[in-house]
């Protein structure tokens, strides 16, 4: 059975994911304005319909909004954090080198976004063991092979804190 | 918390104003992109803020730049109007500074075009009919 409408691929957790333009913190609102005829839109028309969900995916506190026939030429114009506004035209773009751009000005190096991902791993230590909020297991007792809980299973006398003390205490 | 922080969630938002009947308020209609989950399509859902316009310079249709204020000016107000990006009826070109109506502009660009506009301006004054040019060769006067 196959995805209904033009292009479905668009509408894939996959294809959205793949977006890589990821906004800088001060990158609040993000505003299109184009035509919807026109060959010098055709650009923008195609960004909107293909890079919008995967920036929208991306970034999902960043308002974007669409305008359409209000100026005879298409631009994208940014509102920064601090009242800075950043006017880009695409009249005549194609709507690649759009998404190259923006990513250029506006959006994460792509050094930036690995010493994230750095900083996230080492926050996240697999060998730590805590609260399931900030650790993948809590205790020894979940991994596969080792020993099982004592609340579930008593454990061998032998190595209970009462046996061992004991001889500890018959051998002094 | 040395910086005082405001109250809200959203520090800059944009949208259209839908009314101004408050003094020095204008209700504004603000969009957002959300996913739906089941189709993986992004649709707009709208929702309204209350915006402070001291010199209530706002009309229905503009699209407004609207920014947090510091604390809640009223249980509804909590944004003031920082910039009218496009104002209705009087859109401006961002690229030329020329005044635009939709697809074409309403100002010539530059100086080539406004002589282009003259000269169709001046051959739509001469006016010249057929019956003009029969009627000036009439009566006794001879062709050269």
């Amino acid at each position: 059975m196959p995805m209904k409408g033009s292009f479905p691929i668009r509408r894939t957790l996959q294809y959205l994911q793949k977006g890589d333009i990821i906004f800088k913190s001060r990158v609040k609102i993000m505003t299109v304005n184009y035509n919807t005829h026109g060959e010098l839109s055709d650009g923008a028309r195609k960004f909107v319909f293909f890079n919008i969900p995967q920036i929208q995916y991306k970034n999902p506190w960043v308002q974007i909004m669409m305008f359409k026939n209000m100026t005879p030429s298409p631009f994208l114009r940014f509102y920064l954090d601090d009242g800075e506004q950043v006017l880009v035209d695409v009249e005549g773009k194609d709507h690649t080198d759009i998404a190259k751009h923006i990513r250029t000005i506006l959006g994460k190096s792509q050094t930036v976004l690995e010493g994230e991902a750095q900083a996230k791993m080492q926050a996240s230590n697999p060998a730590n063991f805590g609260p399931k909020k900030y650790c993948l297991r809590e205790c020894i007792c979940e991994v596969d092979g080792q020993l099982p809980c004592p609340g579930t299973t008593p454990l061998p006398k032998e190595m209970t804190g009462k046996y061992r003390a004991r001889m500890k205490a018959e051998q002094e | 918390m040395s910086a005082k922080q405001a109250s809200v969630h959203a520090k800059w938002i944009i949208g259209r104003v839908i009314g101004t009947k408050m003094t020095k308020t204008a209700k504004v209609r603000v969009t957002r992109l959300v996913l739906d989950p089941y189709l993986l399509k992004y649709y707009n859902r709208r929702k309204t803020y209350f915006a402070h316009d001291a010199q209530q310079q706002c009309t229905v249709g503009d699209v407004v730049l609207l920014k947090a204020l510091a604390e809640p000016r009223s249980k509804h107000v909590k944004h003031e109007l920082a910039q009218v990006v496009h104002k209705v009826g009087r859109g401006v070109d961002p690229l030329t500074g020329k005044r635009v109506a939709g697809a074409h502009f309403l100002e010539p660009l530059d100086e080539l075009h406004a002589e282009d506009e003259t000269l169709a301006r001046k051959v739509q004054s001469l006016n010249i009919t057929a019956d003009a040019s029969v009627s000036r060769y009439d009566g006794l006067n001879e062709l050269p």
